[in-house]
């Protein structure tokens, strides 16, 4: 070994970033000659989001083997390159950046989730690409940006259209409800989902009787669901995440809450894990959610995807069923296959005007753009869980689990209302 | 020996290359990859400073990394104030937080000093997360302001950060020659002995905590307009506390230059692994390194590179 004193500390520090630069620049000639289409992403392989990164990116890969089985776009095979953002906001421009100028992608698609999506906009914008975004809430509510399109169909006002379905569906109650409590997670979805549903509150005219948050680390969630029941709301909004939506169902079970109308804005009872785990504790409650088997929401190409998702799905080891992501993940990709097609160009600013004008056909349904990217009409669907009997995965395959309540067009079925009575 | 001229030297030569690097404009992600390393030489230097100097090992790293973060966040929002005045302040705010934690728990040794800075970082953060003004737990998105220097902020923040970097070990390197270097090693080797031979310990570990804390924070302020968008759990992320703690171990905690090889290996390892295997294997990378290193080479890169020489 060199004594230390000739080898100093100086050119050490040169010499290791010198070769990691010198690796990464071998990457960056190889991606140079390459002749597919390359889209490219950072998805959440580890960390919080994983349970959902994972299935988004199998549901993109689906769709880049069908766009190549059927020739490819515009003759050209499709490439994705994607990264583990490990959930986690300060990787993302790193990632973007070498996406963009190592491996030379011809276009971006977003990770999944707001938090993934906000420090991308600004590398988009700098370089005004057209950026579909995956799953982000109320992203470009600051930016404005014109060539951001997000898959989610929150709608023109994110955070006010989120929850719009449940008060609706308790504005129209008999007897009507007159008392509201909003829970929800110090987080960032929880705190967008609760300022919307304040206000929702003022227009419906309820009472709030109980309005908290609560930390994210939370294990222990009957404390809080004997406060809401020592307030006696008529009902009760949750804004939760995953661990929490469980922990809150639990515990409202255990300590015996009992409103008329129970649910709101719980993410991951969507999963199949959850469903399957939790069982026929989800009966009776009213939820947000994106898409179910119900009749009114089999659009053309879903069921084929869901057969191709699910017989891929357990080999990858994600979300047997995929309900929830994957087919808005698919969605997003086949929107800027057929944009590129349909423009026969790789021009940013004509595939983005594209998109901006037209109304698309995915296994998601039509798809129109509004101005500030999202979907020009909101369609979070209110669905409410009924009839599940045991926790085999097989029953959520069907219809009457996850009856679409709200918007109107989607209705597959009725409420049981109050929440008990679904629970008999 | 390097001597101080010297040194002093060596320091310009490293920011007139980083500026020379930055005006080179090659690809963008050597900048954004640059940065992160260059990030880490700061967080584990000053880390080092009351970690390994001293002995007393903080596991709340990313309570002050993430004060700088929300301080510069609180001058954007409020007053648009220029990156300097970010730095500054943010390394200030935190730098006062080191020396009130220092006054609240430097009584506490060893592992319940751990334990407490830990737990700051929990307070802290559910302080944050309830302040609206500064995104509170939904987060913020910071828009930078237009025509920076060299044409790019990312340039800009990546000589910047050259420059924070050759701060904070030319301040490491200042205090491990001087006589509150000697004090730290003397109470980190024994406190009572330190104490009884008239080391003032409680001014040296004061002296230890705010200085290790204001280059905390000033490695966290340009934070917000590296990543655009600023959130408590990425901003207090542990990722943070835990390379912090590993780049020190991994390259030897008793010198200057230990740090500087951990975090410019360590990171590098990262910043390539997440692009290139996988970035499942960096956490993986970071703990397998550490439990070698302190299993093999207790001293770290420095002290195998010292062994053979019988130093």
């Amino acid at each position: 070994m060199r004594p230390w004193g000739r080898w100093s500390p100086l050119r050490a520090v040169a010499a290791v970033l010198g070769t990691a630069f010198a690796l990464s620049s071998v990457g960056s000639a190889t991606a140079q000659s390459a002749k597919p289409i390359k889209i490219g992403l950072g998805m959440a392989l580890t960390g919080g989001l994983s349970a959902n990164g994972k299935p988004a990116l199998l549901a993109m890969q689906i769709w880049r083997d069908d766009i190549n089985k059927r020739g490819g776009l515009l003759d050209r095979p499709v490439e994705l390159i994607y990264y583990d953002d490990q959930t986690n906001p300060a990787t993302v421009p790193g990632i973007y950046t070498k996406l963009l100028d190592v491996d030379q992608v011809n276009f971006v698609v977003s990770g999944y989730g707001t938090n993934l999506i906000a420090p991308l906009l600004p590398i988009v914008m700098e370089r005004k690409l057209t950026l579909m975004g995956v799953l982000g809430l109320a992203n470009n509510e600051k930016y404005k940006y014109p060539n951001y399109f997000q898959i989610q169909p929150s709608g023109p006002d994110p955070e006010a259209n989120w929850a719009m379905g449940f008060f609706e569906i308790a504005g129209k109650l008999n007897p009507r409800p007159q008392t509201i409590a909003l829970v929800g997670a110090d987080a960032e979805y929880p705190r967008h989902a609760i300022d919307g549903a304040r206000e929702l509150v003022k227009t419906f005219g309820f009472k709030t009787v109980y309005d908290k948050s609560y930390p994210p680390s939370t294990v222990d969630y009957t404390p809080i669901a004997r406060a809401i029941k020592a307030a006696n709301p008529d009902i009760v909004f949750v804004a939760s995440y995953p661990p929490d939506s469980v922990g809150m169902v639990r515990a409202a079970r255990e300590v015996g809450l009992q409103p008329k109308l129970f649910g709101g804005g719980m993410v991951g009872l969507q999963y199949t894990s959850v469903m399957t785990s939790m069982g026929p504790m989800l009966n009776g409650i009213v939820n947000y959610d994106f898409w179910a088997p119900e009749r009114t929401m089999m659009f053309p190409g879903i069921e084929e995807f869901f057969k191709e998702y699910q017989a891929r799905a357990e080999k990858a080891g994600v979300d047997p069923l995929g309900y929830y992501l994957p087919p808005y993940a698919y969605a997003a990709v086949q929107i800027l296959g057929r944009a590129i097609e349909a423009t026969k160009s790789l021009d940013q600013q004509t595939v983005a005007d594209y998109i901006r004008k037209t109304e698309f056909r995915t296994i998601v349904g039509k798809v129109k753009f509004g101005p500030n990217g999202e979907w020009a009409k909101s369609r979070v669907l209110m669905i409410q869980y009924q009839n599940i009997e045991g926790r085999l995965v097989e029953q959520f395959k069907g219809p009457g689990r996850k009856v679409v309540l709200y918007p109107e067009e989607f209705k597959s079925g009725n409420l049981i209302y109050p929440y008990s009575a679904a629970q008999r | 020996m390097v001597r101080t001229g010297g040194g002093l030297l060596v320091s310009l030569a490293v920011i007139v290359g980083g500026i020379l690097l930055a005006s080179l404009r090659v690809n963008l992600y050597f900048y954004f990859a640059g940065y992160v390393v260059l990030q880490y030489v700061v967080v584990a230097t000053a880390w080092n400073i009351l970690g390994g100097y001293a002995g007393y090992v903080n596991f709340g790293t990313s309570a002050f990394f993430a004060l700088g973060a929300y301080t510069a966040i609180f001058l954007i929002e409020a007053f648009r104030a220029p990156l300097p005045v970010l730095i500054l302040a943010g390394g200030l705010v935190s730098g006062l937080l080191g020396l009130g934690i220092g006054y609240l728990t430097l009584r506490l040794k060893g592992v319940f000093f751990s334990i407490a800075t830990l737990a700051l970082s929990v307070v802290l953060q559910t302080l944050i997360m309830n302040w609206d003004y500064v995104g509170g737990a939904k987060g913020v998105t910071v828009i930078r302001p237009g025509s920076p220097l060299f044409g790019n902020w990312v340039r800009l923040l990546f000589t910047v950060m050259v420059g924070l970097a050759v701060a904070a070990v030319t301040v490491a390197w200042i205090i491990e020659r001087s006589w509150v270097g000697r004090g730290l090693r003397a109470l980190r080797d024994s406190e009572e002995a330190a104490e009884c031979m008239g080391v003032p310990t409680l001014r040296l570990k004061l002296f230890a905590t705010t200085i290790s804390g204001f280059l905390l924070g000033v490695a966290g302020a340009p934070f917000p307009y590296y990543v655009t968008y600023v959130e408590p759990s990425s901003a207090f992320n542990l990722d943070y506390a835990v390379n912090a703690l590993a780049m020190p171990m991994i390259g030897g905690t008793t010198t200057w230059i230990g740090p500087v090889i951990g975090a410019v290996l360590l990171g590098t390892a990262q910043q390539v692994a997440t692009v290139t295997i996988s970035s499942e294997l960096n956490l993986l990378i970071v703990g397998v390194v550490l439990v070698a290193f302190v299993v093999l080479a207790p001293e770290g890169i420095v002290g195998l590179v010292r062994r053979p020489r019988g130093r």
